[in-house]
């Protein structure tokens, strides 16, 4: 009774193993009740393979075809459009930011570019750049570049005024200020929100895949879909599932070893 | 006494959004500051005279008139007027030691080593040598008001200028850095510009009070404070002294008809 009462302490911390516990307990419930479900027969296996089928294709994946070289492929165009979109959109969003008439320029032109579902642009780039690598780039950074802009901005918008101001009086330029003061201050959330945005990246890579590619994660989801190959298919949406956890864990790992001044 | 930050003719109004109008903040203002004064600013809250102390910093700009350093106009900050600000303005990505050292980081009248002496220098008189090495999210309030006025005293400032730098503080921490800014004072004898509208505050680091009006600011009355009051009459534990009691009574009763106006004009 009374650990029952101590697990659920009204907004108080658990200990850490007690979390990695509950945390496994949630996943492992999930993979029974599917695995219930699917073994009654209740549900076709074409519609819900059992979680071993589905591991066996995963395994299958790898061994009877390339898919180290799919995922390779996925992950490429992944980073090379976030990194197109973050060497462009960080300075951009800094400049907005600092000076008002950057920001009063560009601002409505990126709401509204911002509001455009990019899936309804795919028709559109393939027909300006192929069916090629630069339609699924552009995909992406469509994606992604706007988005990130304006959360730059506001990071940056965020940073208090007496830090600038202190950095006025002691004498820093703009450019020391920018460069000292403002990056340094807004920082932590930036790379917050560089982490999110990696994670919309892989939504429209499916979308780009999907619609025009031979090779990459979503073209082998979509090219398995046609023989019904249910577990394949679910165990490739489980390889992006995994990636986007570890790509997640690495920059949360980076961000607590590099902003390590944040914890109190 | 000569001269040395002048204001001329100050005004300042803002354009409230609230009530579509113009609001004027400071009415035409002249005041003079002597090398080395400390002068305080007293005066009820949202009176203007933060705006006032801002506008000598170049923080913000003046409607009329000008501000004169030197002999000289001032125009937009610099390291000659340093702040130090109500909120916690030390950043949190640098130590206590860092923090202290940024304040040297733009001045080019000193060598390398010079600074890192200035930095220790300034760590040990405001007493936290011992935290050099923590990040200032982990320390208190006070160590971090304490932070804020050593990087600005590092910086070299010709004027030093404290926006209520102990409001936020609780009593006792309060009054323990009162007493150690008085030291620093002492060694220091920096022209300081203090706003707060802590009547005994004012009365102990002050010499000279400058009360100012409820909003539109304009100068009530100055005390020298330096001609009634000793500084032996402001050691710890003398603040209960007759003089220090007259002082205050005297300044409270002109604050209270101050706010007085305040209410009715609202």
């Amino acid at each position: 009774m009374h650990a029952l009462r101590s697990l659920f302490a009204f907004r108080k911390g658990l200990p850490r193993r007690t979390e990695v516990l509950l945390g496994i307990s949630g996943f492992a419930l999930f993979l029974a009740a599917w695995h219930v479900t699917a073994a009654s027969g209740v549900i076709r296996p074409e519609f819900l393979p059992t979680p071993a089928a589905v591991a066996q294709a995963f395994v299958r994946l790898f061994t009877e075809r390339d898919f180290t070289t799919d995922i390779v492929i996925s992950i490429g165009r992944v980073w090379f459009a976030f990194l197109l979109s973050v060497i462009i959109a960080v300075p951009l969003g800094l400049f907005m930011s600092t000076y008002r008439a950057v920001g009063a320029f560009f601002e409505p032109f990126i709401d509204f570019v911002r509001y455009l579902p990019v899936p309804a642009l795919v028709p559109l780039l393939v027909i300006w750049f192929g069916v090629g690598e630069a339609s699924k780039i552009a995909v992406l950074w469509m994606g992604t570049f706007f988005q990130l802009i304006l959360l730059v901005a506001d990071d940056t918008k965020r940073v208090p005024s007496e830090y600038i101001e202190s950095g006025h009086t002691l004498g820093a330029t703009r450019g020391e200020i920018m460069r000292h003061i403002i990056i340094p201050a807004a920082l932590p959330n930036m790379v917050d929100n560089l982490r999110i945005t990696l994670g919309w990246c892989w939504t429209y890579l499916i979308v780009a895949e999907i619609v025009a590619a031979n090779s990459g994660i979503g073209h082998v989801i979509w090219s398995l879909r046609r023989f019904v190959k249910t577990p394949e298919v679910m165990a490739g949406i489980i390889a992006i599932g995994i990636i986007g956890l570890l790509t997640d864990q690495a920059f949360r790992f980076a961000h607590a070893r590099l902003f390590s001044y944040l914890k109190r | 006494m000569e001269d040395f930050l002048s204001f001329k003719n100050i005004s300042k109004t803002y354009w409230s959004d609230d009530v579509k109008t113009e609001t004027p903040v400071i009415t035409p203002m002249s005041l003079s500051v002597a090398e080395g004064e400390i002068v305080m600013f007293l005066g009820p809250s949202g009176c203007g005279k933060t705006t006032l102390m801002r506008i000598a910093g170049g923080l913000e700009t003046q409607d009329t008139g000008e501000v004169t350093l030197a002999g000289e106009t001032l125009s937009g900050p610099d390291r000659r007027r340093g702040m130090v600000f109500q909120s916690y303005s030390s950043f949190p990505w640098l130590t206590v030691r860092e923090n202290i050292k940024f304040g040297t980081r733009y001045r080019k009248d000193v060598s390398a080593a010079e600074k890192d002496e200035i930095t220790n220098r300034y760590l040990n008189m405001v007493g936290l040598g011992r935290y050099a090495d923590f990040y200032t999210n982990r320390i208190s309030g006070g160590m971090r008001q304490r932070v804020a006025i050593a990087r600005t005293l590092a910086s070299s400032p010709d004027v030093l200028l404290m926006d209520e730098p102990f409001g936020a503080l609780d009593a006792q921490t309060r009054e323990f850095l009162q007493f150690q800014l008085m030291d620093i004072n002492q060694r220091e004898k920096k022209t300081t510009i203090f706003v707060t509208h802590d009547v005994e505050e004012a009365i102990l680091l002050a010499s000279r009070i400058v009360i100012f009006s409820s909003r539109p600011a304009f100068i009530v009355k100055e005390i020298d404070v330096n001609a009634v009051l000793s500084p032996q009459d402001r050691r710890e534990g003398n603040a209960d002294t007759q003089v220090f009691f007259d002082l205050r009574a005297e300044i409270l009763a002109i604050i209270r008809e101050e706010y007085r106006h305040t209410l009715e004009d609202a």
